[in-house]
């Protein structure tokens, strides 16, 4: 098409899109090796887009007030045409979102790739993880569903373990001394505006640190030797590499539809798997029901704080594990990669797993 | 307009119980009557186990909502200044449970077992149990507890007659049960199930068996729309599954096209 042409013309005299194309797609290399690990990233960004749709569907009816909150969501879910649908895919696809991360963060410390000078990739993935985990916390009370008033009520309670200001802490996660609609206004603000903008940002800062430094190369293989870096930054390329479109775009697309699959298989067939009996009923502050229990990726968090003899101790372990998390970067820096070398980080990476994953069945079970 | 006055109160009486059934299963708080009573052996302490297994305990009913007293005041609670009855006697206690259960009392009095009574009849705890008070279900009427005062005949009659629209009733309930936990609306289909299960259990305490046999057509008629309402919702729900199979088979044959599409381009660079 001639009009085509000349649109792109114009655009490329202006602002040189096709070199911006080229550099950005057909002539950036990859690693040729690049294992499917590195398509979470892809997958998670298309779940997130997925989440921004749907919860401004959800917007459109859902009522940010206690006495018309759950009314509003069985509106959606029975009367606006797929609403359900839509509803469905908030709730499940948030679930999946936390698989995905919890894949893509087990995936990058197995292969290291957080060694420098990734160091800000890392920071700001971490952050992502935990502000992905806040929008579950800010989505979940609104409903207003025995289940999420009272899980709430447990989330926010658990606050009060740090020392000195620990009530102050809750009184301001809650907006009073009790959920209320206060904390309903308050959660409905960070959920719909506060945190998704903070997503936003992080994402990009993510991005442009993927881009800046350029994609790791995996640690396996017989041609793969440790890779020091340089005194000053230098962006690593990949020579012999494949290109990022159309070879690892299709590959990228494929997971991301196995995930959709995935997510959709569950939406159809097993939407309760996420939902439990106390989230079809409407909240009741006076009735507190016999077993309160976070969603499965808080579990953890919630055994941990029961096993300790204290709270406070209890969330003092917790926030070590996390900080230690966090700056793994700034303690792991030898320039070795190939977890086949390196036992000892593979034992305590496999223990840890085990150990998370026992503690939130023991939670789950208790 | 006693019969107005009376229906009301049996609406009332209705409400009040689905207030309380509908946020689910709610366990009767501990009193001091459960404190107390609970603590001793024997006759005082045996009512506390007994009314642990019953319906009313299921739903809340706890002893002073019938033996009234304060619930709260250790020293007070069996007072008749705040509201004690204590125990009622054989005749009279068909008018202590008629007090919440007015249509039940109604139909009973009426009934041949209703003319009996302090006649060597049968009263409410005949049947239900005293602490250990059981659901009307046609479980009740049985040839071990029918035929302690006259044959089974016209029992197995009225039993027969119940028994299919009782399982009715149960089937839809499960019905219900299962589409609420998938998310959809189903209080208010609960509520009217609730109401005509209530109706319909009254219904046995006349045992009239040409009554019975008259109402139980119409019953079976309105559960019939609750059913076809339910079943019109589950066809929906089967049409949704189909499409998200055809969807989920989609994505997925997507994926395998695009995972080959990759290695079709690899193949190329290899080349």
């Amino acid at each position: 098409m001639a009009w085509r042409k000349q649109i792109v013309d114009w655009l490329d005299l202006r602002l040189g899109i096709r070199d911006l194309l080229e550099q950005n797609l057909t002539k950036y290399l990859l690693p040729r090796n690049i294992n499917i690990w590195y398509t979470l990233g892809a997958v998670l960004i298309t779940l997130f887009v997925l989440q921004f749709v749907t919860g401004i569907l959800l917007l459109i009816y859902y009522v940010p007030d206690p006495a018309e909150a759950f009314l509003s969501v069985t509106r959606i879910m029975n009367e606006v045409p797929f609403g359900w649908l839509i509803r469905y895919l908030h709730v499940v696809g948030s679930n999946v979102i936390v698989i995905a991360l919890l894949l893509h963060m087990l995936s990058v410390l197995f292969m290291k790739s957080y060694y420098r000078p990734r160091e800000l990739t890392w920071l700001s993935g971490f952050l992502l993880f935990n502000l992905s985990l806040g929008l579950c916390l800010t989505g979940y009370l609104l409903p207003w569903s025995q289940l999420s008033f009272w899980a709430t009520t447990v989330a926010t309670d658990a606050a009060g373990a740090i020392p000195l200001i620990g009530d102050e802490v809750v009184r301001f996660l809650r907006g009073g001394p009790m959920v209320g609609d206060v904390t309903l206004g308050r959660f409905f603000a960070l959920h719909v505006m506060g945190m998704p903008l903070l997503l936003g940002l992080l994402v990009g800062l993510h991005l442009f640190c993927v881009r800046r430094a350029g994609v790791s190369r995996p640690p396996f293989g017989p041609d793969y030797e440790p890779w020091e870096p340089q005194g000053s930054f230098r962006h690593q390329e990949h020579p012999g590499g494949i290109p990022f479109f159309p070879h690892y775009t299709t590959k990228d697309t494929a997971v991301i539809f196995f995930f959709l699959a995935a997510l959709l298989g569950v939406v159809f067939f097993a939407p309760w798997l996420f939902l439990p009996p106390g989230a079809l009923e409407p909240a009741d502050p006076f009735v507190t029901p016999a077993h309160i229990k976070p969603e499965w990726y808080f579990l953890w968090a919630y055994q941990t704080l029961k096993i300790f003899p204290s709270k406070m101790l209890g969330l003092g372990v917790q926030a070590a594990l996390m900080t230690f998390l966090a700056l793994l970067p700034f303690i792991d820096r030898g320039p070795e990669r190939r977890p086949a070398r390196r036992p000892l980080f593979v034992a305590c990476y496999v223990l840890g797993v085990l150990l998370i994953a026992g503690i939130s069945v023991w939670g789950h079970y208790s | 307009m006693r019969e107005a006055n009376v229906m009301l109160l049996a609406k009332s009486c209705l409400l009040l119980l689905l207030a309380l059934v509908a946020p689910g299963v709610l366990f009767a708080e501990e009193t001091v009557c459960i404190q107390c009573h609970g603590g001793q052996p024997g006759r005082l302490g045996e009512p506390v186990n007994l009314w642990r297994q019953s319906v009313h305990a299921v739903n809340g009913i706890s002893c002073h909502s019938c033996h009234g007293g304060d619930p709260t005041d250790f020293a007070n609670a069996m007072s008749p200044a705040r509201g004690f009855i204590g125990v009622p006697k054989g005749e009279a206690i068909p008018d202590f449970c008629g007090r919440c259960h007015v249509g039940v009392r109604e139909d009973y009095l009426q009934s041949a077992h209703g003319e009996a009574l302090g006649l060597g009849g049968p009263q409410c705890v005949t049947c239900h149990g005293n602490h250990a008070v059981r659901l009307a279900t046609p479980d009740l009427i049985n040839p071990q507890d029918c035929t302690r005062c006259h044959d089974y005949g016209r029992a197995d009659e009225i039993k027969s007659a119940v028994v299919e629209t009782d399982r009715m009733i149960a089937d839809l309930e499960h019905s219900l049960e299962a589409l609420h936990r998938v998310g959809i609306a189903t209080k208010e289909m609960r509520g009217e199930l609730f109401s005509l299960r209530n109706d319909f259990h009254r219904l046995f305490h006349s045992v009239d068996v040409e009554k019975v046999r008259s109402q139980t057509a119409d019953y079976q008629q309105k559960l019939g729309k609750i059913r076809n309402r339910g079943a019109a919702i589950e066809e929906e729900l089967a049409r949704r599954k189909l499409w998200g199979g055809v969807v989920v088979a989609l994505l997925v044959l997507g994926g395998i096209l695009a995972m080959l599409l990759h290695k079709a381009y690899l193949d190329e660079e290899r080349r």
